[in-house]
């Protein structure tokens, strides 16, 4: 693939992205042992039917709430959007980190992708799951949702294309499909692995039409490796547009605190930020209970954090110029808006953000927090709290006070609000534990070609 | 259609993929064509000297690209200006701003779709089985062998000295491939 | 290795006498200007002065991403970027007409007090838009710009005669962090006060980001051109090499398109929103000739670049890639003679004037300012190796590009 760029700073040479070592057939067999061992762990038994078992809570909402209506939320009037809209845009944006990590680092031919971008990528494909049950649900008629593809139909009417909601129909539905099939055709040799090493009959057969024949041909790959580059070529900007499509659902609108242009770039470092922030969630525990410290070295750890503190940086950016702008307008609104964040009845949820978003990343800077993984999982988890909060910062704070104030109320989820949204984490969790189960968590072949054998010498 | 060979091919079985690539450079000097090699991660020299051709990929997804474009655009304008226009909040009907966003999207959709099947169609992939998956030992291509195959089909095969080519180059093992 | 020393060419001091020559001129002739139409002096002048400081201020968030970063494409341009950084002196003595304008009450009509007394917003706005606030401001600009330029700049000297270049770098890339937010923080204001404050009412929350995406983009279509002649001549002829124009230009890709969706999401959100107190300033531009202007930056300042540097072998190509640095360096003019050429003005009775109008000013006082700058570029410039001689990483930069042996 790449030549290895001789010019890292010292801090990251130090630790390579894969510890010496190992040769293809010991990096193949540990991989694929993960999915191919006979015992399942019991630790994998007890984490799944616990993630399970929190998914039913999703399931039975979504039971009474197709029963019933939307009405068991707790959305009102002026809120009309809440916890739906809030859990819609958390979600997609930690999708976000998985397609950056595989796209764009690819682009830039930075290594250490390699390892950690099979499950960012998983991460993306669940997180957008969890992301699409919301637009969804609560159009209120779930069931008559095809009507926002635009299809010739006996009512003799289109969608509106002037409305972010229908681009968001596109950009999340492009985004879906583009996700799975990157994610797909990287698993596609890894696949092949696994059928050419299983033992049992029924697997080697799922795997083996999964792998749609692969047999690793120097043509196939030539062409293969087209695909996949101009594949992430093509997800970079997508994966950008849709965070950006997603801030368009509030900035075209006039609402103050919606209608802002610096949404686009904010929302996106935001999506970046709060899906980092997933990835060391997750890559923390997951190198540790498998011992895949010598695949997700702390060198991916330290990057990691490195483009959080930057991408936190910018979200602040964003706020700044949120309260100065409003401040600046002369727009009594504007003005009344960010007033209203600061010491409305919400008062607490905009300055628990600041905490976590602002405050917390500052830590970052120092080598030692960026060199501790429990300092890390941590900051991670409280950036995701953060990014919670944010977008319900923006999305109630700003519609329960707006132009009218004979009209304002609070706001208040109820049980199926929280249920909903701890049940897309439970099913977020229960499809990443069957993913570690059952397909390969780190790109096989890709670390092959991280090994110093790999490369042909070019004889003069 | 020509009578079909005997047997599908001969294969070589190599450690290292520096003698994969020279047995299959020589191979190709040799006259062979009906040559393919198997390797457990991409090679861009290996892919190079098994078939120095162009790759028209880029060029499917360039047209998948434009034509998913288009059809966006297309869909928009049809739509909103002939079909059923609104006057929606004042805004013109060929509201080609808010048109920008979802032609971009289905610019970005065309293309991925043509680089995953184009892909799969140029590689005549799925195909589930294969004469080659018959070499003993085929399963360690996707692991740490490489493999060298020659066609019967090539028009300079002949069983024994194609095989005594191959050995030529020392690999682990050279052996004939049935259908 | 080959000359180890990387002095300047001699060619160096050709292009630098007529930097001078021109710049002086044309700056001549602008003050002359001064003396028949104020006020269009100091618009065309202001113009001037943001698009030439704006390509130094861009190379100095260049030269602190690629310490950040490290790559190879960044050594080989770093004495570039840090030359760049040492013109803020120059910068500094330029800015004295616009204080001069502010004095007089020209150029920003909210420095007018018959204007801002019948309006209520602005009277309130005065608690930032006014003059002592205003210098004081670009005063903290200037010298929190100062102070990082000055370490950056003693730290990369000192690291061609250290015994532990190491040591310097690190400093380096340990002030580059959170010197990036300072700039970040300033710049956008910065860019408020010296270009959306010429319309006092309206606001535009990315306006900040938009410019410094502008200038980002400036700086690296200078820095391509000024790498790309420095190519034709020894020392460096013999150490840049493909790859390096390769990344150059990809960056230069990239920060087209970033500047394009800075763009186009004001534009959409300011469009659609279709508010009284945002959407004149859109409205004035896509009135008249400003509309052409508007759509030849749409074709010549996105699509034609876009288009030109997609391609993979594009990049590698010098004389292309210097043809679509060129028309960038004259695109971003336009687009700043777009952004600032409608604008609240005396002439008018402080209304908007919206009416086309070009003057010779408008070309001589960016080519009189340019020259100058261009000159006192090149001062710096020769005053050091061509390459950071001593840098750790230099071998790796140069390896493949000087042949690999």
């Amino acid at each position: 693939m790449s030549t290895n760029n001789p010019d890292k700073p010292e801090e990251t040479t130090r630790v390579p992205v894969l510890r010496p070592g190992y040769t293809f057939g010991s990096i193949t067999d540990k991989i694929a042992a993960i999915a191919l061992g006979r015992k399942t762990p019991i630790g994998w038994l007890i984490g799944f039917s616990l993630s399970f078992g929190v998914a039913m809570m999703l399931f039975y909402s979504i039971g009474v709430l197709l029963l019933k209506g939307i009405g068991i939320w707790g959305n009102n009037n002026p809120v009309g959007w809440a916890f739906d809209i809030i859990n819609f845009v958390w979600w997609i944006g930690i999708g976000h980190a998985g397609t950056l990590i595989s796209a764009i680092l690819l682009l830039f031919r930075q290594q250490w992708r390699t390892s950690i971008n099979r499950f960012a990528e998983a991460m993306t494909l669940f997180a957008v799951a969890c992301a699409g049950v919301y637009p969804a649900l609560h159009t209120g008629r779930p069931w008559l949702d095809y009507w926002l593809f635009p299809y010739p139909n006996t009512m003799g009417i289109w969608p509106n294309f002037r409305s972010p909601l229908i681009w968001d129909v596109f950009a999340v539905s492009t985004y879906a499909t583009v996700s799975a099939l990157f994610w797909f055709v990287g698993l596609v040799p890894d696949l092949a692995t696994l059928r050419d090493r299983a033992k049992n009959r029924t697997a080697k057969i799922i795997y083996g039409m999964l792998a749609l024949g692969w047999r690793g041909s120097a043509r196939h790959w030539h062409r293969y490796e087209t695909a996949y580059l101009l594949l992430a070529g093509l997800s970079t900007p997508l994966v950008l547009s849709v965070h950006t499509v997603v801030s368009f659902d509030f900035a075209v609108g006039i609402v103050p605190g919606w209608h802002a242009t610096i949404f686009p770039p904010y929302f996106v470092a935001g999506a970046i930020y709060a899906g980092f922030a997933m990835v060391l969630t997750i890559s923390i525990p997951l190198r540790k209970f498998y011992n895949l410290q010598d695949f997700i070295t702390m060198r991916h750890i330290r990057n990691m954090a490195k483009i959080m503190l930057a991408t936190g940086l910018i979200v602040a950016y964003g706020y700044m110029m949120e309260a100065f702008m409003a401040w600046y307008s002369g727009n009594e609104y504007e003005r009344f808006m960010i007033y209203n964040r600061m010491t409305g009845p919400y008062w607490w949820s905009y300055w628990s953000l600041i905490l976590c978003n602002v405050i917390t990343p500052q830590f970052l800077w120092a080598r030692k927090v960026r060199h501790s993984t429990t300092a890390l999982f941590l900051i991670s988890l409280v950036v995701g709290v953060g990014m919670w909060l944010e977008r319900f910062v923006i999305i109630v704070v700003s519609l329960h006070r707006d132009f009218l104030p004979s009209s304002w109320a609070m706001y208040a989820p109820t049980r199926y609000d929280w249920m909903m949204f701890i049940g897309t984490l439970g099913l977020f969790s229960a499809l990443m534990f069957l993913f570690i189960r059952f397909l390969p968590v780190i790109s096989i072949f890709e670390m092959r070609t991280l090994l110093p054998e790999s490369k042909v010498k070019e004889e003069a | 259609m020509a009578k079909r060979p005997e047997i599908y091919g001969v294969v070589a079985e190599f450690e290292d993929p520096n003698e994969l690539l020279k047995a299959t450079r020589a191979a190709y000097e040799a006259g062979y064509r009906r040559i393919e090699a198997y390797t457990p991660y991409p090679i861009e020299e290996v892919s190079e000297a098994v078939s120095p051709h162009r790759n028209r990929l880029p060029l499917i997804v360039l047209i998948g690209g434009i034509i998913g474009g288009l059809a966006g655009y297309a869909l928009q304008y049809y739509t909103q200006v002939i079909d059923y226009p609104m006057n929606i909040g004042g805004r013109p009907f060929h509201s080609w701003p808010a048109f920008i966003v979802p032609t971009f999207e289905t610019t970005i959709l065309g293309a991925a779709l043509s680089a995953v099947f184009g892909m799969l169609a140029l590689n005549g992939l799925p195909r589930p089985h294969h004469p080659i998956f018959n070499t003993p030992r085929f399963e360690l291509a996707s692991r740490n062998r490489f493999f060298l195959s020659i066609e019967a089909s090539d028009k300079k095969f002949d069983r024994e000295q194609t095989k005594e080519f191959l050995a030529s180059f020392a690999p682990r093992d050279v052996s004939e491939v049935d259908w | 290795m080959m000359d180890a020393a990387y002095t300047a060419p001699p060619e160096l001091d050709r292009l630098q006498q007529r930097a001078l020559l021109v710049g002086v001129v044309a700056l001549g002739l602008t003050v002359a200007g001064a003396f028949l139409n104020r006020e269009q002096f100091f618009r065309s002048y202001l113009l001037a002065y943001v698009y030439w400081i704006g390509i130094s201020l861009g190379c100095f968030a260049i030269l602190m991403i690629q310490h950040l970063a490290t790559g190879a494409w960044g050594i080989v341009i770093r004495r570039l970027l840090e030359s760049a950084t040492r013109t803020f002196p120059l910068g500094l003595v330029l800015f004295v007409p616009i204080a001069l304008a502010l004095f007089g009450g020209h150029l920003y009509i909210w420095t007018d007090a018959n204007f801002v007394a019948h309006d209520a917003i602005l009277q309130d706005k005065a608690k930032y838009l006014n003059v002592p606030f205003f210098l004081g401001r670009t005063a903290l600009y200037f010298f929190i710009w100062f102070v990082i330029a000055y370490f950056l700049n003693k730290w990369s000297r000192q690291q061609d005669e250290a015994s532990d270049p190491k040591e310097m770098k690190r400093k380096m890339q340990d002030l580059s962090g959170p010197s990036l937010v300072l700039l970040g923080g300033t710049m956008t204001f910065a860019s408020i006060d010296w270009v959306m404050s010429l319309d006092p009412h309206w606001t535009s929350t990315i306006f900040g980001i938009l410019f410094m995406g502008g200038q980002a983009l400036s700086a690296m279509a200078f820095i391509i051109t000024m790498i790309v002649f420095l190519a034709n001549f020894k020392p460096m002829k013999e150490v840049i090499a493909g790859r390096h124009l390769n990344d150059l230009g990809k960056l230069m890709l990239a920060f087209v398109m970033l500047w394009a969706y800075f763009a186009f999401s004001q534009f959409l959100i300011i469009w659609s929103g279709n508010l009284p107190e945002e959407i004149p300033w859109y409205l004035n531009r896509l009135s008249g000739a400003w509309k052409l202007l508007a759509g030849a930056i749409i074709l010549f300042h996105f699509i034609l670049p876009f288009f030109l540097l997609l391609p993979r072998k594009a990049n590698r190509n010098p004389r292309l890639l210097v043809t679509v640095a060129l028309l960038i360096i004259v695109m971003r003019y336009v687009d700043l003679y777009w952004l600032v050429g409608p604008q609240v003005s005396h002439e008018v009775g402080g209304k908007m004037n919206a009416a086309f109008h070009f003057s010779w000013m408008d070309i001589a006082a960016p080519v009189g300012v340019g020259g100058i700058w261009l000159w006192y570029f090149l001062t710096q410039l020769k005053k050091l190796p061509l390459l950071p001689i001593n840098e750790p990483q230099l071998e790796g930069a140069l390896g493949e590009g000087a042949g690999h042996h």
